[in-house]
């Protein structure tokens, strides 16, 4: 693995065709370039080119305000948009040497767990249907249509939710929402029960899955992969439990790895991490502190001193991070953005040497990719 | 006695080969030892965030000695630009078991910006030196690969991210 | 019931008297299989509509339930018309005529089909007349010459595509279907062993105590899964699938030509469902030890080529796609033998009852 390449060295030789998958293709999640030279069905030399929704965010924040930032944290990837906000705030909340209120920690462990679900809902969906399982994907769409509706009640919005602010977020729980979340996640628990025992029982999905794109833990880490990728290799590897950030450290949840590594197994820590993120939700949910959920004070200009800081957290992707550099006035002098898709998509050829065409699908969708983080 | 000692010998070996190093911020101390003039403001900010400056020219064997030492993922390559005479390199070194995030700054001459390639050492710094490269025009020397990642082919050379770039499509 | 059986009867008395005297009748015949045919594409209609509705269910979702009242019922001439005003591009890189032919031979192929499938038995005065545009004593395996026809349909569609996903898709179809014809054709002829003839209307009538699906469950099984593969359905649908291929050897159709090649498909697999209910589920002999409740016979055949068609929008639902060396493994090292197996269970059991 180690002198595989990530490019395309050589033109075809008359045995093999050079395929393009995409920039629009149906097993994407958005547009990227999938370049294989394959033999038969074997695939002998992959590369990927990215760039097509290249959105030049990082020379964007540099010209805007810190708080005009925040909203446009959410679109770095929509699917993690809550995750991508909590990040920079608390890079934000280091820089201005401020720290949130104990409720809205809560709230923001509440609803980056929500998140994370709807994410592994929608990432299982997509899968199954690149393996030619539509029914699954409908049931997944189903099941997420629920934790939508329930950040919709806290946050406000279906997809971008812009909830998190300096020290604080934006708003507070509604009226009577344990009763409709705990009604809601025991629902999801129970169907996302049926589902897991629905997909390790099923021959055929079986044989699509097991021992395809086989990571090892070594492999993993040489590729720089995170999150559930790498927790499919048997890497207890979470930044929850690393470096436990807000409330992470008074919880109690297990940070679930597989062993196998292959296709199937990073599914099934998707699946049984949204149970994990149930179980989370529930203890937030009991030991939910009253106080205040934001500062008293919010200025909109905000000047931090001059200084850096490198933030990061457990996206539902893995490990996502900003580093921010501040000099002084109200712009940032310099935005990084590390996405945990871009690391991801990295180790993507390498996986794909030697496998099957059919399995592109397979692999690729499992690797849970989201092509407008990795553009960014 | 003599058999016990035996085995307490072994089993202190065997020990000392399993046990990972250590993750915290010794590694900094043990750095800046041995790379006297290598690495210089060694600062700990913060429990679990270490940052120092090093030498662009001792790039590769500062990394080696990280990924020796249990520092085994590369995080991120960000490219800083100070005009109007240095831009830095930000190396964020990691590891897959512990929470300590070294930053690694190397500056440079912004009129020659030149660094060595991790991509031996890291596997995955390939795309990240790519997208520096695009975006600053900091050359990786040995990079195996250094082309445009992001942007399209023909915006190589805009050097976008650079604090004086005009605008595009309007490079005069 | 029995009025129905008469008044049914007598008409088709009438008509068989009115052409096995007329001179003409060659020609009404052709008219005649015009309408089967007319018949089974609008079978096929059937089993679009049935698929979106009954998949629909199974995934939890409506289905059509715009055009034409909330049923949806005229969503399909809705696609018809969708389609026919399309535009239809030929692709600068096609072999054109194989192109604008793939259709047509895939198509054709399930019009052959059809000639030969017979409906129901009529007795009249003592003379046996089958309900078929077309009798042969070798129908059956007929047939399975004629379906293989579409193979080369799709081969030609993928080849003259001058796409590479096309190009793809069609030599996973010779792949996949050198390893199914095999068993499909081996199954047929325990059939035909335990019946004792090569004629599908014998094979029916062979089943007039007991139906096959009893007598050889394990060929019923075998051509189940092989006919699946044969009509290209999930989890055999590899020569058109959507996320690796971009459907495959349509990928480069548009408008009514896709359309065609589309029809061809289901088409295929309404005479596949007719097949299993004739060769296997006793045909127009109603049900075993009941009989036929003085239905006539050709509702008992669509009654169970509904189920048939059912089933495969069933395993549809409930089944991923196979790899095409998974497809291919199972074809030989599975299919084959269990065929070969049937065969013999086949040839003791014929032998004991004749």
């Amino acid at each position: 693995m180690t002198h595989t390449t990530t490019q395309i060295t050589s033109p075809p030789k008359p045995s093999e065709i050079l395929l393009h998958l995409g920039p629009q293709h149906p097993l994407q999640p958005g547009p990227f370039l999938l370049d294989l030279k394959i033999e038969g069905e074997t695939i002998r030399e992959a590369e990927l080119k990215i760039g097509y929704i290249h959105k030049g965010m990082e020379k964007v924040f540099e010209d805007r305000t810190y708080i005009q930032i925040l909203p446009l944290t959410d679109r770095i990837c929509y699917l993690a948009s809550n995750s991508n906000n909590d990040v920079y705030c608390r890079g934000m909340e280091e820089l201005l040497g401020i720290e949130p209120t104990d409720r809205a920690k809560y709230l923001r462990v509440l609803t980056n767990e929500l998140c994370r679900i709807q994410s592994h809902l929608l990432g299982i969906g997509e899968y199954t249907t690149d393996v030619g399982f539509l029914t699954m994907f409908i049931y997944m769409v189903r099941e997420r249509e629920g934790i939508v509706s329930l950040l919709e009640a806290i946050t406000g919005s279906r997809l971008n939710h812009n909830y998190a602010r300096f020290g604080g977020v934006a708003h507070d729980l509604p009226p009577g929402y344990k009763e409709m979340a705990l009604k809601t996640l025991g629902e999801l628990k129970k169907l996302v029960k049926s589902h897991d025992e629905m997909l390790s029982s099923d021959s055929v999905y079986l044989k699509r899955t097991k021992g395809v794109g086989v990571l090892t833990a070594s492999q993993a880490k040489e590729l720089g992969v995170a999150g559930p990728p790498l927790r499919a290799t048997g890497v207890e590897y979470d930044l929850r439990r690393v470096e436990p950030y807000l409330v992470y450290d008074d919880l109690d949840f297990d940070v679930i790895t597989q062993t196998d590594g292959d296709v199937f197994s990073r599914v099934k820590v998707r699946l049984l991490e949204i149970l994990e993120s149930i179980y989370i939700i529930e203890q937030v949910l009991d030991q939910m502190p009253t106080g205040p959920y934001k500062q008293n004070v919010m200025p909109y200009i905000t000047r931090p001193a001059p200084g850096e800081v490198y933030s990061r957290i457990e996206d539902p992707r893995g490990e996502m991070g900003m580093y921010i550099i501040s000099d002084g006035s109200d712009k940032p002098y310099r935005f990084r953005i590390r996405g945990p898709a871009f690391a991801t998509a990295q180790a993507l050829p390498p996986l794909l040497v030697g496998t099957y065409v059919a399995d592109v699908a397979a692999i690729a969708a499992s690797m849970d990719s989201c092509t407008s983080e990795v553009d960014r | 006695m003599v058999d016990e000692n035996a085995d307490n010998e072994m089993v202190d070996g065997t020990r000392d080969i399993i046990e990972p190093p250590k993750i915290d911020r010794t590694i900094m101390v043990a750095l800046s030892e041995t790379f006297k003039d290598g690495v210089f403001d060694v600062d700990v900010p913060l429990p679990n965030r270490a940052v120092a400056r090093i030498d662009p020219g001792r790039v590769k064997p500062i990394m080696q000695f990280l990924l020796d030492n249990g520092f085994d993922h590369l995080s991120c390559i960000s490219g800083v630009d100070h005009p109007p005479d240095k831009m830095e390199v930000v190396y964020h070194v990691t590891s897959y078991s512990g929470p300590l995030v070294i930053a690694l700054k190397a500056s440079i001459p912004r009129d020659d910006p030149k660094i060595d390639s991790l991509c031996d050492i890291y596997w995955n710094a390939n795309w990240y030196e790519r997208e520096t490269y695009e975006l600053f025009g900091i050359i990786f020397n040995d990079c195996p690969y250094l082309k445009v990642l992001l942007l399209p082919e023909d915006m190589e050379g805009e050097w976008p991210l650079r604090k004086d770039y005009a605008g595009y499509p309007n490079p005069t | 019931m029995g009025i129905f059986v008469d008044i049914y009867d007598a008409i088709m008395n009438f008509l068989i008297f009115f052409f096995s005297t007329w001179e003409l009748a060659p020609w009404v015949r052709g008219i005649v299989g015009g309408a089967v045919i007319g018949g089974v594409f609008g079978g096929a209609l059937v089993m679009v509509y049935l698929e979106r509705k009954f998949l629909g269910d199974i995934q939890s979702r409506i289905g059509p339930n715009r055009v034409g009242g909330r049923f949806g019922l005229l969503q399909l001439i809705a696609d018809a018309v969708k389609l026919f005003t399309k535009e239809d591009i030929i692709p600068a890189n096609a072999d054109k005529w194989l192109f604008i032919g793939a259709p047509i031979v895939a198509l054709t192929s399930g019009f052959l089909m059809v000639a030969v499938i017979p409906f129901d038995l009529l007795v009249i005065k003592g003379n046996e007349y089958a309900l078929a545009v077309s009798t042969m004593d070798v129908s059956i395996l007929y047939l399975e010459a004629v379906s293989a026809l579409a193979i080369f349909g799709i081969f030609m569609a993928g080849w003259g595509s001058g796409s590479k996903y096309s190009l793809l898709a069609g030599f996973r179809n010779i792949a996949k279907m050198i390893g199914y014809e095999v068993p499909l054709g081996i199954t047929i002829i325990s059939v035909a062993v335990m019946a004792h003839s090569l004629d599908i209307v014998e094979i029916v009538k062979a089943q007039s105590s007991i139906w096959f699906i009893i007598a050889q469950p394990m060929g019923f099984v075998v051509f189940g899964i092989a006919l699946l593969a044969d009509v290209g359905r999930i989890p055999f649908d590899q020569t058109e699938a959507e996320e690796e291929l971009i459907a495959g050897w349509a990928t480069e159709y548009s408008g009514m030509r896709w359309g065609l090649a589309f029809f061809a498909e289901y088409f295929h697999a309404v005479v596949g469902a007719i097949v299993v209910s004739l060769i296997f589920l006793g045909g127009w002999n109603g049900l075993p030890l009941i009989g036929n409740l003085w239905i006539p016979g050709i509702f008992w055949v669509i009654v169970k080529a509904i189920f048939v068609m059912m089933g495969m929008i069933w395993v549809r639902g409930a089944l991923p796609r196979l790899r095409i060396d998974q497809v291919s493994d199972i074809g030989w090292k599975v299919l084959i033998p269990l065929a070969m197996l049937n065969l013999v269970w086949s040839t003791i059991i014929g032998l004991m009852w004749a």
